[in-house]
């Protein structure tokens, strides 16, 4: 297909630094203590150096930097490959990543494990580099299960909480299920086209049935909806804010939770042949997007409900990308990444000043305690919420447009809606945490908060790191939180647009129905909407009178709040009641039963048997030598029989 | 030399029986320098020739037939008698136990036997040591598992005896293994070849154990003591799977063809039945007496769907399996020297006062549960590319439900001795020393590397082509366009 490899060693080395550097923590850990963090962030921005230095040979048209790694076999060959599409993801995983271990070393400071953290963190970098670096379907995979287990890693940080432990393995169990599904697509793909690499698949997909695409679509859709967090396999996201605060910002927030979305940009040409499973993926997303905006309302956690906001985005980028408005799915990824690591970074700054408070009922007033991380906050939900000329803006607009020029209107109503449910729960957030009055004092009985709720493990806070090494970041992010989208400016024209030149396929990809609305009308509507969901919130938590009745009105809301919670419980008792718990039955059932009652039992009667034949025999050893004669003789008719009537074989 | 690597660690064996109880550790050393010795010169031997001593001229011609040169498919034994010697060196790290070295001995000779008959007694002399071990270190103090070990086995290898010996009459020669790719001999009638082989997979299934004939098997691991479980679960188990590839597949190929509906229905079936019945163990050990039954039941779907990555594959997860098993069983073992129990509902928090038995364990773990890039995904993914391939779509679904609750189980095990809070009512003893890490280290220095590239083992014709060494041979099947 391409013509000579085009090789050039900072692949490679940018791909192996984060290894090296996680395997040097974790060896030398207790000698390199503290500053773990500094070598562990200049590994990261050495390798976002290398992803820049890479940028002009990686953008040639259709000619991606390609490095051979290994051959397994036959058709089995692994390489990396940097395109433009995983240039992005590698600038963005590199470079927000290397702002967030930066920020780490601060928020980690007081922490013993911090050269662990570091060491982990670094090892996810290595991973999810392997993920959008690899230009095959098992090396993809591998990268796909290393990122999952960097998150269960993570999230079960602090493994002597039976909390944090639990919420690990439900998503690294959730994240396996994820995995056989790209796993079956592999397996498909393969025995029609004999390769596992990406371009010898996409070289084929003509010759491809209908049904055919549909299956391996299904079989990878199934991964990008566990590692994703789309419905009904989202339940582990939201319980994953148990890690530390920057693992959310990294791993559940900018980069890992966008596998999803990077897997169907890169299956374009896979996902285009197919309107069925266009369809089924774009419904999904917005099914998530959906229930994400609604559970976020109803959250008191602010890292939950950042988090049901990361599963709300999502939702859109899927959806986007699902239904074939590529460009603008993977921009969303790209600005939601600034301004969700922002707000994330944003709230840690919250909650390690206020010694791991979470409870966003315990806070409030903290605009005069903590002017920066208020503008952080606001910055970060003004693009989130597509505010005009901030990034969110122009990246949502066009995935709200785009479902709608590729002929989906129901859809596109889906999306108007969450956009106003967005501006309603992130301002809820914004009015509670810093206006009115502070509550951090106020008793629990009277906001109606259950004891063991929000019982946090205390940390030991021995020392605090200086202030700027957690700001800078965040000040960093503020700038692409505000312009990252300004590279979408101009349509079809843009910068945007012409640096993934004919990467989805081109034409393909052009909208298929003259939409209903015209773009300016569709934006106005959002726009109307949104500015209708602030002055929701307003009206409810920042309004003056509002602001001072505070306490009693959280109370009465956390009052009938638990009946809308359930809400959001029922996927995780379905799933245990369909499967968790049918399975730990039958395996029950199995060690308990089966194998001692039912096999052991046949066994056992196969040996009575046995022991009453020998039995019976015994009465032949009589040790009368004429009754031993006799039965010679029997056995020797018999054997002569047997060969007289049967016959020699040959 | 290769017939040194049987005899030479069963010598040292029974030698060591003679020593005082005095020099217990001049006996460790001596078993873990005759073992890694073994490895070592395992690993020279990949193109050392056969040796052959013929010692039975009638009614068939039977010789001491030991090699590692085989064409075709026993060309696997040379992969599996390299991680025996591995598996055995680590084990004696952290014991000492003559038993092992005669079972090491006698495990090899099953896997260089190039002559049925020596093959069949290697396979009963490998039960002894077993036995005599469960007999006398047995915990419950009673002699039931050791003898229903002992009688399960048994039949097997009877019925293995009996097979060979017919095939010896019908044949004239029982030295077979690996001298062919195809039917041995034309005038094997079908229906001789049909019953011959009918004995030998009773023996195979016995071992492996397959579904229903494995209730010996958790019984078993769970009374072994730790390093003689690691290495019977490791290699031991691996003697039936390795018996169907080099055995089975060319000299019974009619009647493995016959019989692959029913033995994928067996695989499929050990498959999920020992994967449930893992998820609710409280012994450490008996999850992963059970997974093995899981994963043993992959191998045979990929031996028994004929075609050539599934094939690599099962001889991929064949060694790797034996990787990540003796890891897993020398890390319990570990475990279990320093809380006194191995019950999940007593443990807890390990990680936080034994960090690097935390992380070895955890290695051990994510390769057993398939963690993309160890040893075992590379296995399950080869073999399972091939059961597609073979047009097993449905069976390749079925195949894949047990990696989710792999990862369930597994953690379900490490998180409850590692993790979580501190259990206070257990005794507190220091890490691992430094022996302790040197006998896990190259086992995980192998599933690491063996994850990244499985190529040689599971296409070692291909690689051997690449490199320029060994005999160019084609790939044993044919590449369907189907």
């Amino acid at each position: 297909m391409t013509t000579a490899l085009h090789y050039s060693p900072l692949l490679p080395t940018l791909w192996l630094l984060p290894l090296f550097g996680a395997i040097a923590l974790w060896a030398f850990g207790p000698q390199l203590r503290r500053n773990a963090g500094y070598v562990g962030s200049a590994v990261v921005l050495v390798s976002f150096a290398c992803a820049l230095a890479l940028f002009g040979e990686a953008t040639l048209p259709g000619n991606p930097v390609r490095v051979p790694l290994v051959s397994w076999g036959p058709g089995f060959d692994l390489g990396l490959s940097l395109d433009p599409l995983s240039l992005l993801w590698t600038l963005v995983i590199t470079g927000v990543g290397g702002l967030i271990h930066i920020y780490s070393i601060g928020y980690m400071w007081s922490d013993r494990a911090i050269a662990r953290f570091f060491a982990y963190l670094n090892f996810f970098v290595f991973a999810m580099l392997t993920l959008v670096l690899s230009d095959n379907l098992v090396g993809l995979l591998v990268g796909w299960g290393l990122v999952g287990l960097a998150s269960y890693f993570l999230i079960g940080f602090w493994f002597y909480k039976p909390t944090a432990v639990a919420a690990a393995r439900k998503a690294f169990v959730i994240n396996v299920f994820g995995d056989i599904g790209i796993m079956f697509a592999l397996f498909a793909l393969f025995a029609q086209t004999h390769s596992i690499a990406f371009n010898d698949i996409f070289a084929k997909v003509a010759t491809f049935s209908s049904g055919f695409v549909l299956l391996a679509c299904i079989g990878l859709f199934i991964g990008c909806a566990a590692k994703s967090a789309q419905v009904p396999l989202h339940t582990w996201l939201p319980d994953a804010m148990e890690g530390p605060t920057p693992v959310s910002a990294l791993i559940h927030a900018a980069t890992m939770v966008t596998a999803g979305v990077y897997l169907i940009a890169r299956f374009a040409p896979l996902w285009s042949t197919s309107p069925a499973a266009q369809e089924l993926v774009g419904i999904v997303g917005a099914l998530t997007m959906a229930v994400g905006a609604i559970l976020a309302m109803g959250q008191w956690d602010i890292k939950r409900i950042l988090a049901y906001s990361t599963m709300s985005q999502i939702g859109y980028m899927i959806m986007g990308v699902g239904v074939g408005a590529y460009q603008a799915g993977v921009l969303h990824f790209f600005t939601h990444a600034f301004f969700k690591a922002q707000l994330f970074l944003g709230a840690g700054l919250i909650i390690h000043a206020l010694h791991d408070e979470q409870d966003v009922r315990k806070m409030g007033g903290l605009y005069q305690r903590m002017p920066f991380a208020f503008w952080a906050m606001l910055l970060g939900t003004l693009a989130i919420i597509g505010f005009p000329l901030f990034s969110g803006y122009y990246s949502k607009d066009a995935v709200i447009y785009g479902v709608l020029e590729h002929g989906h209107p129901v859809l596109y109503g889906m999306a108007v809606g969450a956009a106003c449910i967005t501006a309603y729960y992130m301002f809820r957030m914004i009015f509670i945490v810093f206006f009115g009055p502070y509550r951090g004092d106020v008793p629990d009985a009277l906001l109606a908060i259950a004891p063991a709720a929000t019982a946090a493990e205390p940390q030991e806070h021995v020392a605090h790191a200086p202030d700027w090494l957690m700001q800078a970041p965040v000040a960093v992010l503020m700038v692409p939180t505000v312009i990252a989208g300004y590279v979408s400016i101009g349509g079809a024209n843009s910068p945007w647009y012409r640096y993934f030149g004919n990467l989805f396929g081109g034409a393909d990809t052009a909208p298929v129905a003259a939409p209903l609305i015209p773009e300016f009308g569709s934006t106005a509507l959002v726009l109307v909407l949104v500015a209708l969901g602030i002055v929701a919130a307003y009206v409810r938590y920042g309004a003056p009178a509002a602001q001072a009745a505070a306490i009693d009105r959280l109370r009465r809301e956390t009052l009938v709040m638990p009946a809308r919670l359930r809400y959001l419980l029922w996927f995780d008792d379905a799933i245990a009641l369909a499967i968790v718990r049918p399975s730990q039955a039958l395996g029950g059932g199995i060690s308990r039963f089966i194998d001692p009652h039912v096999i052991d039992a046949g066994v056992r009667d196969v040996a009575w048997v046995a022991g009453a034949l020998g039995l019976a025999f015994r009465a032949l050893q009589s040790g009368l030598v004429r009754a031993y004669a006799l039965t010679i003789v029997i056995g020797a008719a018999c054997f002569i029989a047997y060969f007289a009537y049967i016959g020699v074989p040959r | 030399m290769i017939g040194a690597l049987v005899i030479v660690p069963i010598l040292a064996g029974l030698a060591l029986y003679a020593l005082p109880r005095s020099a217990e550790n001049a006996a460790k050393w001596i078993g873990v320098v005759v073992s890694f010795a073994a490895f070592v010169v395992a690993a020279l031997s990949r193109d050392a020739p056969d040796e052959s001593l013929v010692w039975l001229q009638r009614p068939f011609t039977a010789s001491f037939h030991v090699g590692f040169s085989a064409t075709g498919y026993a060309s696997a034994g040379y992969w599996i008698v390299l991680l025996l010697t591995l598996a055995t060196g680590c084990g004696l790290m952290v014991a000492r136990l003559p038993q092992m070295l005669v079972l090491l001995g006698a495990m090899t000779g099953v896997f260089v036997a190039r002559d049925l008959l020596l093959f069949a007694l290697f396979w009963d002399f490998m039960l002894i040591p077993v036995f005599l071990v469960l007999i006398a270190w047995s915990p419950t103090k009673s002699s039931g598992t050791a003898w229903k070990y002992f009688v399960y086995n048994l039949c097997g290898g009877l019925a293995l005896l009996l097979a060979t010996a017919a095939y010896g009459i019908f044949a004239g020669t029982t030295d077979a293994i690996g001298k062919v790719a195809g039917p041995l001999s034309p005038s094997l009638p079908a229906a001789a070849e049909t019953w011959i082989f009918a004995g030998f997979a009773l023996a195979f299934l016995i071992k492996t154990p397959v579904w229903p004939l494995h209730t010996w098997m958790p019984d078993t691991y769970a009374d072994l003591p730790p390093p003689m479980v690691a290495v019977v679960s490791a290699v031991q188990s691996k003697a039936g799977l390795y018996g169907f590839i080099a055995i089975g597949l060319s000299l019974f190929p009619h009647a493995m063809a016959a019989v692959a509906k029913p033995m994928l229905v067996l695989g499929a079936i050990s498959l999920l039945y020992g994967a449930f019945a893992a998820l609710v163990q409280d012994d450490a050990k008996r999850i992963v007496a059970y997974s093995s039954l899981s994963h043993l039941g992959l191998v045979l779907l990929g031996i028994f769907s004929f075609n050539p990555y599934a094939l690599g594959g099962a001889i991929v997860y064949i060694v790797a399996h034996g990787l990540f098993n003796a890891g897993l069983f020398i890390t319990l073992g570990e475990i279990e020297v320093r809380e006194d129990t191995r019950s999940l509902s007593r443990l807890g928090g390990l990680a936080a006062r034994n960090p690097k038995l935390g992380g070895a364990l955890t290695i051990v773990a994510l390769a057993a549960l398939g963690l993309p890039g160890l040893c075992g995904f590379a296995g399950e993914i080869l073999i399972m590319t091939g059961l597609y391939q073979a047009g097993h779509h449905k069976l390749t679904v079925v195949a894949l439900i047990p990696i989710v609750l792999a990862a369930a189980y597994m953690l379900r095990a490490f998180q409850g001795m590692m993790q979580g809070p501190e259990v206070e009512d257990v005794p507190q003893r220091p890490d691992m020393t430094p022996l302790e890490i040197f006998a896990i280290a190259p086992l995980v220095v192998a599933i690491v590397l063996l994850g990244i590239d499985p190529g040689p083992v599971a296409f070692p014709a291909r690689a051997a082509q690449t490199v320029g060494i060994g005999p160019a041979q084609p790939p044993p099947f044919v590449v369907s366009d189907k």
